[in-house]
């Protein structure tokens, strides 16, 4: 039986009157690929931040890895998002004055303490072994989000978040970056959510639900 | 205000006890017993042993606390040898704070160190309060204080450690501190003198074994700079070596301590998070020696700063008749027979004298010079059964006040009769000027 990742029940957010994810439950067993698909304003970056932690839901309950977001206190919360989470965002959220390789080592340094060795590896492993020295306004957009993806791996997170990380990019950038996704996956094994409004990324994935207004409205699955 | 004057030292108490009870945390029980235990064998051993021999206890508490600081050396000396890696032995503090014997052993002889000198600060029986009300009294406030620690301790943050070395270099911080406010248990003072008057004999011992004779060979300005090794400054600055050493080899100790190997671990963020819980958790066992170093500045501070008010009057100006004959009666304006010290200065022919009078606790009257024949003439003061030389901090008895040698103020020839103490002008003159002249000597150097 294959343990859980994510497990939701009835979880739910809300900003005052706006209800931005209605009562959902869902379950992500360990290392599947789910692809989360809907418009604008569908809950779905709402449904990432919630489960990578990032923010509280106002019901219902959200357990991760086994744990109980709900019951962590901010300091918990923080080690949670450290030591378990990597996340991948469509604005790549680089430091515009560090290079590649000291992007990667923040975030071994908030996450425990820095390695260069580790890190120069870990951008070898996404292709930018060459471009190791180089700030994110020296690198094109795909590099960037290839940095993103070393930094986002690069504490051996249980699980990805993806928020659009192929919004920006073109195709053949887009196929790179998910083609070095699933190759780490296959090494890491870790789980995958990704957000995206793009059919063809959700394609990648192992399942794909929709929402709508803040509801699962459907689920696909594309492969076992 | 008794109460008042132990106020620093209950302090240094607690936070003595909330030090034991973070340092072995596996016997909390055990720990806060020995040293409730400790504490009031300390206080009842102290009171005790003054009723019959008042100058003992001090000696035996300043024993124990001049043992302990050379006990810190040693470990510290130790753990430093041991972080450099040429030793794979396990550091013995370890077991110490392991064991259950050694534990409460450990605590109770702190807590005995600490019992005892608060007990030196409790007022001398037959005062306004009875004899053993203030122990008494001392005694539960002691106890108040260890429930207090006890409440207090487990407030501190879980993850703040204290290693054996950094244990014993805080509970001796703060018994030095607790003593510091105690002229006769302070050991700063006496160990900056110690330095001060060794470098002077090396100096000296050193010249005279390469056969310089005084000044001939050596210019003037060669001659300044040795002198500067005769200056307060030396002492000072080398008691301060000798003061602090102990806890920065501590510190250095714990910094430079191995960290775990983590290289077999495949899993890179594994290896970086177990490596930096291990230099997280060194970091967090320097913060107690860290503080420790605070509390030995604050020692070192009350020693050179003393808080005590000494009895220092304003010299009276005196005259001799034509024949040279200064004459001071034993009771008119002041009583000679008081036991206090009664200042003088006399002046002749564009040359002074500084002296003072004294009525000893044997009831036998003494002139002397307001200077010794070793330090600069910065005089005495009076306190608690002693006269201080101000300038070397030496503590003498008043019973041995008109005795020469040492540090002793310089006897004056005087005579004792009916209508007061006649002294020899020309006599005091001469032995003034043969006494700052010799030593002014020595601290210049010329």
């Amino acid at each position: 039986m294959p343990v859980t990742t994510i497990e939701t029940n009835a979880l739910s957010r809300s900003y005052g009157d706006i209800c931005a994810l209605k009562p959902i439950d869902l379950v992500v067993p360990e290392g599947e690929w789910l692809s989360v698909m809907g418009h604008s304003g569908s809950g779905k970056s709402t449904l990432m931040n919630l489960v990578g932690g990032l923010d509280r839901p106002s019901s219902g309950s959200l357990k991760v890895g086994g744990k109980d977001l709900l019951a962590l206190s901010e300091d918990g919360l923080a080690r949670f998002r450290r030591e378990f989470v990597g996340i991948i965002f469509q604005q790549h959220h680089l430091v515009p004055y560090l290079s590649a390789v000291e992007n990667v080592m923040l975030a071994q340094y908030f996450h425990s303490t820095p390695d260069e060795a580790e890190a120069r590896l870990a951008l070898e492993r996404v292709g930018l072994g060459h471009r190791l020295r180089n700030r994110p306004g020296e690198l094109s957009g795909g590099e960037q989000q290839r940095v993103c993806i070393a930094r986002a791996i690069i504490n051996s997170p249980k699980l990805l978040l993806g928020d659009e990380p192929t919004g920006n990019l073109d195709h053949k950038s887009t196929v790179m970056v998910m083609e070095l996704l699933k190759e780490l996956r296959a090494e890491e094994r870790f789980t995958v959510v990704m957000v995206t409004h793009n059919q063809e990324v959700a394609a990648w994935g192992d399942r794909t639900i929709y929402l709508d207004d803040g509801v699962l409205v459907r689920e696909e699955r594309l492969r076992s | 205000m008794p109460a008042l004057k132990l106020f620093p030292q209950l302090i240094a108490w607690t936070a003595l006890a909330v030090v034991l009870l973070r340092g072995c945390p596996e016997r909390r029980r055990l720990t806060a017993g020995a040293c409730g235990a400790g504490f009031a064998a300390g206080v009842l051993g102290i009171v005790l042993l003054s009723q019959s021999f008042s100058a003992t206890s001090y000696v035996v508490v300043r024993s124990l606390l001049g043992g302990n600081f050379l006990v810190l050396w040693v470990v510290s000396a130790a753990a430093f040898y041991r972080s450099t890696g040429r030793s794979g032995l396990a550091g013995p503090g370890a077991q110490a704070q392991a064991r259950p014997l050694a534990t409460g052993s450990l605590s109770f002889f702190f807590a005995l160190t600490a019992g005892g000198v608060c007990a030196c600060r409790l007022p001398a029986a037959g005062g306004d309060l009875l004899p053993l009300l203030a122990p008494l009294a001392l005694m539960l406030a002691g106890l108040a204080c260890l429930a207090g620690a006890l409440a207090g301790e487990r407030r501190l943050p879980a993850p703040l450690t204290v290693g054996f070395p950094g244990l014993l270099a805080a509970l001796v911080a703060l018994l030095l501190f607790s003593s510091s406010f105690l002229i006769r248990l302070d050991l700063f003072s006496p160990l900056s003198m110690k330095v001060m008057k060794c470098t002077h004999d090396f100096v000296h011992q050193f010249m005279e074994s390469i056969l310089i004779p005084d000044h001939i060979f050596v210019r003037p300005a060669i001659w300044g700079y040795i002198g500067f090794l005769f200056g307060k400054e030396v002492g000072f600055w080398g008691g301060m070596v000798i003061w602090f050493t102990p806890v920065l080899l501590v510190l250095l100790a714990i910094r430079f301590e191995p960290l775990p190997k983590v290289s077999h671990i495949r899993q890179g963020a594994l290896r970086r998070k177990m490596l930096a819980g291990a230099m997280r958790e060194r970091n967090l066992r320097q913060v107690i020696p860290a503080l420790s170093l605070v509390v030995f500045a604050a020692a070192a501070y009350q020693s050179c700063y003393p808080t005590v008010e000494y009895w220092d009057p304003k010299p009276v100006l005196v005259t001799a008749t034509a024949a040279g004959d200064i004459l001071l009666a034993k009771k008119g304006e002041v009583d000679l027979g008081d036991g206090k010290l009664h200042k003088y200065l006399y002046r002749q022919g564009g040359r002074e004298a500084r002296f003072f009078v004294l009525m000893t606790p044997a009831g036998k009257l003494t002139v002397d010079l307001d200077a010794c024949a070793i330090c600069k003439p910065d005089g005495y003061g009076q306190t608690e059964g002693t006269v201080i030389c101000y300038y070397c901090k030496t503590l003498i008895p008043l019973d041995t006040v008109g005795k020469p040698g040492g540090c002793n103020p310089v006897p004056v020839p005087f005579v004792e009769k009916g209508d007061g103490v006649h002294i020899d002008g020309l006599t005091l003159i001469n032995a003034w000027s043969n006494t700052v002249q010799s030593t002014t000597k020595k601290e210049s150097g010329k």
